[in-house]
């Protein structure tokens, strides 16, 4: 115990020393977190669409009323404004200056007030195929309302749909929780990334090996100064999700921490291992960075949902640490879930950082032997 | 001629590491595959709990669409009630589909059930698609049904699909993801080539020879240029192959936007590795850049999207055109009339970054 104390006072003095490189894993996560907490919205804040009514009468203006009105809908007269409006509205079309193109056909008034079938054309800009889907969606939808003037059918069934812990679908709900987790495992393991490979370029780790101290004593002495690091980091990007971007956290600060911790050990056991591994600084942080970030941000249900994986990427997501703590803050802060909710999660954790750190621990004692 | 041997050397110290080759070939095919297959995940398998009280006919076929419905995972039906809420803390599904026999009103020959939905709504895409895929059904349900009872619907509505007619997001984001790995590769090979041989001094042989500063410049530029083009055109070849996304322009568009986009990215990279005082310091800067340029290229959310304190920041990131032009010779076919204010957009971009980094490498070597 002692013998890891001084370890960790070393470590320490190395960390007081380098003060530049602590203010970028401290500034570096707060601009990454501006920066991508404005970038990422998946939130569709309107439809521009082309409408073109060659029938005119109450009837097709109460539906282009309808469209009009809805709060994500922007809507043009084509007719009033080309010579040609089919035309245009293809051409804006693959200008990607209106997303579709909505056409009311001459005979449309009359033949609904007949009581006969009426057609109507929709035209649907499908490049992206979610904001395409979500257009076909809204269209549907006010087309039904449009509709049950003539069919009652809103009286036939009561269809009631309520969302919870997000209720105005905004997705920086979905986003900002989610790049805590991706930042604390980047910071975690950068941070102990360097910390064997520096010794090894600077050479000093000639006079790590022939000290008296176990190779067990040694990893574990140069990650525990970092727990400290990581968390201070995790509080302020903590503090900035509440006050900055203010998403509520409804869950206790305690669970988090109790979470964050394992996490926390997660990422820095994995960045020892690294540096155990790499020859240099320079690739040690590059593995770091590249090891964590990607599958991270593409395998853990940070953007893309687990659920829609096929199921060879969903194996492989269970080894990504994130897709725990992911699942784990997010239900946490936006649902309040509790310790009980995420034990399995827990374990896995633990079991990443033990597996991590005994790989660690072994090789390095393999390269010490053979220094020696 | 002098230009042609400092080439050459960059080319020989590039693959004199034997662990380069696979990292330049077959490391950014791999990735579009694997990138490939994730990104382009259609929402699909949304894990929903059933809770059916009712007993009639409706209310089973209902049940029955949504559970043969490939959108659709159903975890469980059951005809106990249950709180919805606790079941969605839990988070093993992501929205629970409750029915119930109507109550009963005076005068309505048709029964169909009182249907709520509770959805999770933290992940706010997927829960407005499921949403949208939700009332689809039930929708296309009692018109069937009433249709058998002979009360059509008045209007009939013809949507028309455009540029992506089976609304497979491959199609979209698969031509990105090249753009993306063009610019990965290039950033960080070019930020630490300056930087590299300041670090091990071999700076001072290069000055002392008889190259011309911007031909030391062109000269690491025009190796990381050509190996970025081998790579792109290797991850094109992924795309339109492998993932058999359809390509309706002319491909010599592309070839012409690339050539704009390289030397902005290539010059970027320098003027990392000029203003970089250690390889480490580059790398990391790079990577940082890159994941801002990601971001805010509009290849996973829309440019439109971004919020308007950051919309500069978009607004000078050369990715985002390229992307932008990539799509739109892709998928709509569109020629350069549709795409020159990008195309211009990209050349200033080029030219600034240029001439700052140029300007910058000159001090770089008079230290």
């Amino acid at each position: 115990m002692k013998r890891i104390k001084a370890v960790m006072v070393k470590e320490f003095a190395h960390i007081r020393r380098d003060p530049a490189s602590l203010l970028v894993v401290f500034l570096m996560p707060l601009v990454m977190m501006f920066i991508y907490g404005y970038a990422l919205n998946f939130d569709i804040k309107e439809i521009k669409a082309g409408i073109i009514d060659y029938s005119g009468g109450d009837l097709s203006r109460s539906l282009i009323e309808k469209f009009a009105n809805n709060r994500y809908f922007v809507i043009e007269d084509l007719a009033a404004r080309y010579a040609d409006p089919i035309k245009a509205g293809e051409e804006l079309l693959k200008a990607g200056k209106l997303k579709e193109v909505i056409i009311i056909p001459a005979d449309f008034s009359r033949r609904l007030k007949g009581g006969q079938k009426a057609d109507l054309g929709i035209i649907i800009d499908g490049s992206d195929s979610n904001v395409a889907n979500l257009v076909y969606q809204y269209n549907e939808l006010i087309i039904l309302d449009f509709l049950s003037a003539f069919q009652d059918l809103k009286e036939l069934i009561s269809l009631d749909t309520k969302i919870y812990f997000n209720p105005e679908v905004k997705s920086a709900f979905f986003f900002i929780p989610g790049l805590i987790a991706i930042l604390l495992i980047m910071i975690s393991a950068l941070l102990t990334s360097i910390s064997i490979s520096r010794e090894k370029e600077t050479g000093t780790i000639d006079l790590v090996f022939i000290s008296p101290l176990k190779s067990s004593e040694i990893i574990i002495g140069k990650t525990i100064p970092y727990i400290l690091v990581s968390l201070v980091a995790g509080a302020t990007i903590l503090v900035f999700t509440r006050f900055w971007f203010g998403i509520p956290i409804r869950g206790s600060l305690l669970v988090l921490f109790v979470f964050s911790l394992l996490y926390v050990l997660t990422g820095l056991s994995f960045g020892i291992l690294i540096s155990t591994l790499a020859p240099s600084q320079k690739t040690a942080m590059f593995g770091a960075l590249l090891a964590t970030i990607l599958p991270s941000v593409m395998l853990s249900g940070f953007i893309f949902p687990l659920d829609s994986l096929s199921p060879v990427l969903r194996g492989i997501s269970h080894l990504v640490p994130a897709t725990y703590f992911l699942k784990i803050i997010r239900g946490v802060i936006l649902k309040g879930a509790e310790l009980k909710h995420f034990l399995f999660e827990g374990v896995a954790m633990a079991v990443f950082s033990l597996v991590f750190i005994t790989l660690a621990i072994a090789k390095f004692s393999r390269i010490r032997k053979k220094a020696k | 001629m002098r230009l042609f041997y400092l080439v050459k050397k960059e080319f020989i110290e590039t693959f004199r590491q034997k662990e380069m080759l696979p990292l330049i070939f077959i490391a950014p095919i791999l990735q579009i595959i694997i990138l490939g297959y994730v990104v382009t995940t259609d929402i699909k398998n949304i894990p929903v709990e059933i809770i059916n009280l009712s007993k009639n006919r409706a209310s089973f076929e209902i049940v029955q669409r949504i559970t043969s419905s490939p959108l659709f995972n159903v975890k469980n039906i059951s005809n106990q009630d249950k709180d919805a809420l606790d079941t969605l803390k839990r988070g093993r599904v992501k929205a629970v589909i409750r029915l119930q026999d109507p109550r009963p009103k005076a005068g309505k020959a048709l029964n169909y059930p009182e249907i709520q939905v509770s959805m999770d709504g933290i992940d706010s895409n997927t829960s407005a698609i499921a949403a949208g895929y939700f009332n689809g059904i039930i929708k296309k349900y009692i018109l069937e049904d009433l249709a058998r009872k002979g009360r059509q619907m008045p209007v009939d509505t013809h949507t028309q699909i455009r540029f992506n007619p089976e609304l497979k997001s491959i199609n979209y984001m698969g031509p990105g993801i090249v753009a993306l790995l063009l610019t990965i590769s290039t950033v960080f090979f070019t930020s630490v080539s300056l930087v590299r041989e300041k670090e091990q001094q071999t700076m001072d042989t290069l000055l002392i020879s008889r190259l011309t500063p911007v031909e030391i410049y062109i000269g690491k530029a025009i190796p990381l240029a050509v190996l970025g083009l081998v790579q792109a055109s290797l991850g094109m070849a992924v795309v339109m192959l492998w993932f058999k996304t359809p390509v309706r322009g002319n491909l010599l568009y592309l070839l012409l936007s690339a050539l704009v986009f390289l030397p902005a990215i290539l010059s970027y990279g320098l003027l990392i590795s000029t203003l970089a005082s250690t390889q480490q310091q580059a790398l990391f800067f790079s990577w940082f850049s890159m994941i801002t340029f990601m971001l805010l290229s509009g290849l996973f959310t829309p440019i439109e999207n971004i919020h308007p304190a950051i919309r500069p920041l978009a607004d000078i990131n050369p990715v985002r055109y390229l992307i932008k032009i990539i799509r739109e010779i892709f998928l709509k076919g569109n020629g350069v009339e549709y795409f020159y204010r990008d195309l211009l957009a990209l050349a200033m971009i080029a030219i600034t970054v240029i001439t700052l980094s140029i300007l910058n490498f000159k001090r770089f070597i008079s230290r």
